[in-house]
This record gives structure tokens, C-alpha cells and sequence, in this order.
């Protein structure tokens, strides 16, 4: 009976992880900016969940506990990849995709283009809260940092932001117009 | 709210829902009586929207792998790895002719190399073979001369290496007896500091917490050491150090 009780938590936790998949692709993506190296890092995240899942003491944390395991999958890549320049970092990005002309696109690439400026620590802090709607404690966990470092990341990166943005004057939608016009 | 950080950093706090009832009642009133606040925060959500927009949808993996498959990517890489090495070997060397940075080429810097094993050598030389823009300033004594040059230096490499380059990236650490530099009330240089910061997004202050806490237990202090506006914290300065190096930083000790 007790074989089948974990069996069954073993499935449900491999599907709450699956619940996940698409939001740790997409603030991993924010990070590096490229496609295939994001899917692996997440799977490489995934993969170190499943295989420490008995560290997860409380499942209400699971989604920090997982944003925590990729940030640390990041900074491994970092330190692996050093020395070496993966051609797949160099010749694969997606600027050119067929719409990159359309507004819309290009709107989208000069964010993803500021956001790229920014430092790591910033760029991390400013897409777990933006992206992924986390508190400030969240992204202190996560990043093993303490909440002031978050607070003052995230004020620097907006105001990094906001400048390149103005910089790159964007020009669309009304909201955008605002910002440009911005003092 | 006068204080320039706490109107920064509070306000993003608001924004993100992060203030109680009774904070969020006082930036209330504030925004009710400073247009110009106000507008900071409807730039502030407008950045928000942008940064979802931008990320609402990503790259679809599955199509992105086809397509490049399809391309018949290993030829087409390997060709695009050798048009680019060339490339790069030959600007490297007609930049390496043309201009040397110009600054701190007396300043010996220290890296890690391939096997993980401490190298000196001439900063600009360092910083081309390394491919690497990204600087640790190390400061650990307090004395003002000391901190004067950390800043003149991390201005000058800013200066050298920022404009233009999106993957130049400096920080100055502060541990010992250093943090006072970065203390409120205490620092002689805080609007140096200030104005750096202001001018240079990717210049980043750091100050030890073990140092602060050290600072604390010597001062007797009840309450945490107060840092200057934007000066981030590392839990440890050597720590911090060793990880930057692991990661192809180039570090430099004032």
C-alpha cells in the first residue's frame, strides 16, 4: 500500500513539475536569450528536481524551490561554458525571423535588447517579478540574495530600462508613446 | 519619502504590491500631491507591461529545432564558426593595433585560466585574451586614497569599456574595514559614488555582509549598517570574489 502511496505522489509530483515547464522555459529564455540553450537548461532543472524532490518540504514552495534549482543550473552553465564559446550561443538567435519588420516584433526585440543590457543579477531580479509575478522574499530566496540587493537590483534595472527604451524611441501603441515622451 | 532611495525603491515596492495598508496609504497621498511621482509610477507599471509583452511569447523550441535542422545547421554552423573566428581574429587583431585601452595598463590583474589556476598580467592584455569586459574591483582597506583610486579606476574602465559594448560590466567590492567607504553618514565619496551610479547602469557598488555584521558587533549596533542609496550586498565579499573568477571575470585589487 505504502509503494502505491508513493507512486502516486511520484506522479503527481512529475505533473505539478510539467504545470511548470512552460514558465521556467520562458524566464529562462529571458535570461539567455536563446532558445535551445533555455529548453536545456530547463530540462536540466527538471531533471535535478525530480531527482531531489525529497528536499521540497513544503510543496506551496515549489515554484521558488524550482526557480532556485534553474538559477543555480544558470550559473553552472556560466561557469562550464567559460572557456569555450558554443557556436549554437553564436549563430542561432531569433532576430531573424520573418516579422522582425512588423511593429510588433520590433517592439518586442528592442525590449528583449534592453533587457539583454541589463547585468545578470538585474536581469533576474526584473524578470522573476515581472514575468513571473514574484515577491521580493520569492526572488530573495531564489537568488540567495537578501531582499535590499532585490529592491535595489530591481529600481536600478527599471531605471536601466527606462532609459534604453527612451534611447531606442520606440515608437507604437499609446503606452509606449507615454514612455518616450517621458521625462 | 524625501530620501531619494526610499522614494525609488519604495515606489517599485508599491508598484509590486509589496507595501502594507498603512505604506501604501502614505505613497497614496504622495501621489496625490506630486504629478511628477505620479508619472514615475505609470512609467514604472507601462515598463512592467512591456517586459510581459516582450516574454508573452517566446520561441517555440519544437519549431525552432526543426528549422534549424531543416537548414542543415552543422555545416551551416561550422561555416558561420570559421567565417566568424576568421573575422574575429582579424579585428582582434587590427583593434589590438589600433587601440589599446588606454587606461590602467600599469594595473596588474588577476584571472582565472583554463585550469583554474591564478594568472597575472597586464590588465588590457588580460581583458583581450580573456574576451572578457566583466571587472571585480576588490577594495578591503579604508583608507580614502585607497577608495579614490577604486573609483577613478572603475570610472576610467567604464569610460574604456562600456561605451557601446552591452557585455562590459564592472563591480567594486568592498570587505574589512573598506565597507566604511560605502557607509551612510560615514563614506566621504557618497556622491561620487552617487554619480557614477547615475551615469553608469552597469557599474555595480557590492559591500560585505560578514564586514557589516563585524562592523555591527564592533560598534555595538542594534540595527543592521546603514549602506549608501543602491549599494547592493554580498553575504560574503570572497565568496563573491571566487564565484565572479569561476565565471571569467578579471579581477582587480586596489
Amino acid at each position: 500500500m505504502k509503494v502505491i502511496t508513493n507512486l502516486c505522489q511520484h506522479q503527481q509530483f512529475k505533473r505539478s513539475l510539467g504545470e511548470y515547464r512552460a514558465n521556467l522555459y520562458r524566464i529562462a529564455y529571458s535570461w539567455c536569450h536563446n532558445p535551445a540553450l533555455a529548453d536545456d537548461l530547463v530540462q536540466d532543472a527538471l531533471t535535478k528536481a525530480l531527482k531531489n524532490s525529497s528536499q521540497l518540504r513544503d510543496p506551496k514552495t515549489l515554484k521558488a524551490w524550482l526557480y532556485r534549482i534553474l538559477s543555480n543550473c544558470w550559473r553552472d552553465h556560466f561557469r562550464r561554458s567559460r572557456d569555450t564559446l558554443d557556436v549554437d550561443d553564436v549563430v542561432l538567435t531569433d532576430k531573424d525571423t520573418p516579422d522582425t519588420c512588423h511593429d510588433r516584433q520590433q517592439i518586442i526585440n528592442q525590449v528583449r535588447n534592453a533587457i539583454a543590457y541589463l547585468p545578470m543579477g538585474q536581469r533576474q531580479v526584473i524578470t522573476l517579478v515581472d514575468l513571473e509575478g514574484c515577491s521580493y522574499i520569492e526572488v530573495a530566496q531564489i537568488l540567495e540574495v537578501p531582499i535590499g540587493t532585490v529592491m535595489s537590483r530591481l529600481s536600478r534595472a527599471r531605471k536601466a530600462l527606462k532609459q534604453r527604451l527612451l534611447e531606442a524611441e520606440i515608437k507604437g501603441g499609446s503606452n509606449v508613446h507615454h514612455l518616450r515622451t517621458a521625462t | 519619502m524625501s530620501d531619494r532611495r526610499l522614494s525609488e525603491e519604495h515606489l517599485n515596492a508599491f508598484i509590486d504590491g509589496e507595501l502594507d495598508a498603512l505604506e501604501k496609504n502614505d505613497v497614496f497621498k504622495v501621489l496625490n500631491n506630486d504629478n511628477g511621482l505620479n508619472q514615475q509610477a505609470c512609467e514604472l507599471r507601462q515598463l512592467g507591461e512591456l517586459v510581459r509583452h516582450a516574454y508573452e511569447k517566446p520561441p517555440e523550441i519544437e519549431k525552432y529545432r526543426k528549422s534549424d535542422t531543416s537548414r542543415g545547421g552543422t555545416w551551416r554552423r561550422a561555416a558561420a564558426a570559421t567565417l566568424l573566428l576568421g573575422l574575429g581574429t582579424t579585428l582582434g587583431w587590427l583593434g589590438h593595433q589600433q587601440s589599446q585601452p588606454q587606461v590602467a595598463s600599469d594595473m596588474s590583474a588577476m584571472y582565472w585560466d583554463e585550469h583554474n589556476a591564478f594568472q597575472n598580467a597586464d590588465l588590457s592584455l588580460v581583458t583581450s585574451a580573456q574576451h572578457s569586459k566583466k571587472i571585480i574591483v576588490h577594495l578591503n582597506t579604508s583608507s580614502a586614497d585607497s577608495f579614490e583610486k577604486a573609483l577613478d579606476t572603475a570610472e576610467q574602465l567604464m569610460e574604456t569599456y562600456a561605451d557601446g559594448d552591452t557585455g562590459a560590466e564592472i563591480e567594486v567590492v568592498a570587505n574589512a574595514s573598506a565597507v566604511k567607504m560605502l557607509r551612510t553618514s560615514y563614506s566621504p565619496y557618497a556622491d561620487r559614488v552617487r554619480e557614477l551610479q547615475d551615469r553608469y547602469l552597469n557599474l555595480t557598488f557590492l559591500a560585505c555582509k560578514d564586514a557589516m555584521d563585524h562592523v555591527r558587533e564592533l560598534e555595538d549596533l542594534k540595527t543592521d549598517v546603514t549602506l549608501l542609496p543602491d549599494v547592493d550586498v554580498t553575504p560574503s565579499a570572497l565568496e563573491h570574489i571566487l564565484n565572479r573568477l569561476s565565471e571569467g571575470w578579471v579581477y582587480l585589487n586596489v
